[in-house]
């Protein structure tokens, strides 16, 4: 090995660490929050205001509350509490979901993500 | 007789022959890999360039250059790929690997090795895949993800086929 191909090693070994830390950056804070109710029922709410949203579904109402650009389900007529475990959803992307009540909670952001890329 | 009826004959040097015979070389390790199940899409370990780098220590950059540049050409066309997404991907990677080689070899004094040469190889060929697949084929910012991990991937296997490279060199001297 000489020197000029211990550098080019150390370099690229160098970049790779900067380039986790610049791609893998912290998650983007969601604008608003998609709230799905049934099959059609679809509910776009902002993050920017606090409030309380009772969302009915088959088995009663579920409520969901809006603080300090967060989302979360506060209380919903199913047996696991699956929804309120998740607990507060912040970041575009983040998911919770109440199935026995069919309610569905989705952070959206400015630019929307893709779950997953299939090429 | 008509001039219809002239003979062309052409008289290929021994320079010809070497570059015929090593792209045969590449080409053939180009299509054994094609066919390697990759478990991430855009990395595989690119051991055609492995000849590249072994050209460029013996003969020098404008062989090496040949060598490459047919071997993504005659490969993709027995691949059936020429002129896909896949060949441009490919041609566009070659021509960033063999440039950053040529660079490279300028270099003064002992300037680089094996390992040298093959890291900034398969860098230069996955960054510019990237950059040509985020222009041309997916647009997306969700792409920049997979950025750490490709280059990652692009080190890792530098690092093999300069090592493979160095063997074969030492094997051959």
């Amino acid at each position: 090995m000489t020197r000029a191909d211990f550098l080019v090693a150390m370099l690229a070994l160098g970049m790779l660490p900067l380039l986790y830390n610049r791609y893998w950056e912290e998650p983007v804070e969601g604008e608003d929050a998609e709230i799905m109710a049934g099959d059609d029922k679809k509910l776009k709410v902002s993050l920017n205001t606090n409030r309380r949203l009772n969302i009915e579904g088959p088995l009663g109402t579920s409520v969901l509350e809006v603080q300090d650009s967060r989302i979360r389900f506060v209380s919903s007529p199913c047996r696991g509490k699956q929804c309120i475990h998740s607990g507060w959803l912040q970041n575009t992307g983040d998911f919770a979901a109440c199935l026995p009540n069919h309610i569905s909670v989705t952070v959206r952001g400015n630019n929307r993500h893709y779950d997953a890329i299939n090429f | 007789m008509s001039s219809d009826a002239r003979q062309i004959t052409i008289n290929p040097t021994r320079e010809d022959y070497r570059i015929a015979w090593l792209t045969a070389l590449a080409i053939t390790i180009h299509i054994v890999e094609s066919a390697l199940p990759s478990p991430v899409p855009g990395i595989k370990p690119g051991l055609a360039n492995v000849i590249t780098i072994v050209v460029l220590l013996m003969y020098g950059w404008p062989t090496a250059a040949w060598v490459a540049m047919l071997r993504v050409v005659v490969g993709s066309l027995v691949i059936g790929t020429f002129l896909t997404p896949t060949f441009v991907l490919s041609f566009s990677g070659a021509v960033a690997s063999i440039t950053v080689l040529g660079i490279g070899s300028l270099l003064p004094g002992k300037g680089l090795g094996p390992i040298g040469y093959s890291l900034l190889a398969a860098m230069a060929h996955m960054a510019t895949q990237f950059t040509v697949a985020y222009l041309l084929f997916i647009p997306h910012p969700g792409l920049f993800k997979l950025l750490p991990v490709l280059m990652t991937a692009s080190v890792v296997f530098g690092i093999v086929s300069g090592l493979v490279v160095s063997a074969i060199m030492n094997r051959i001297r």
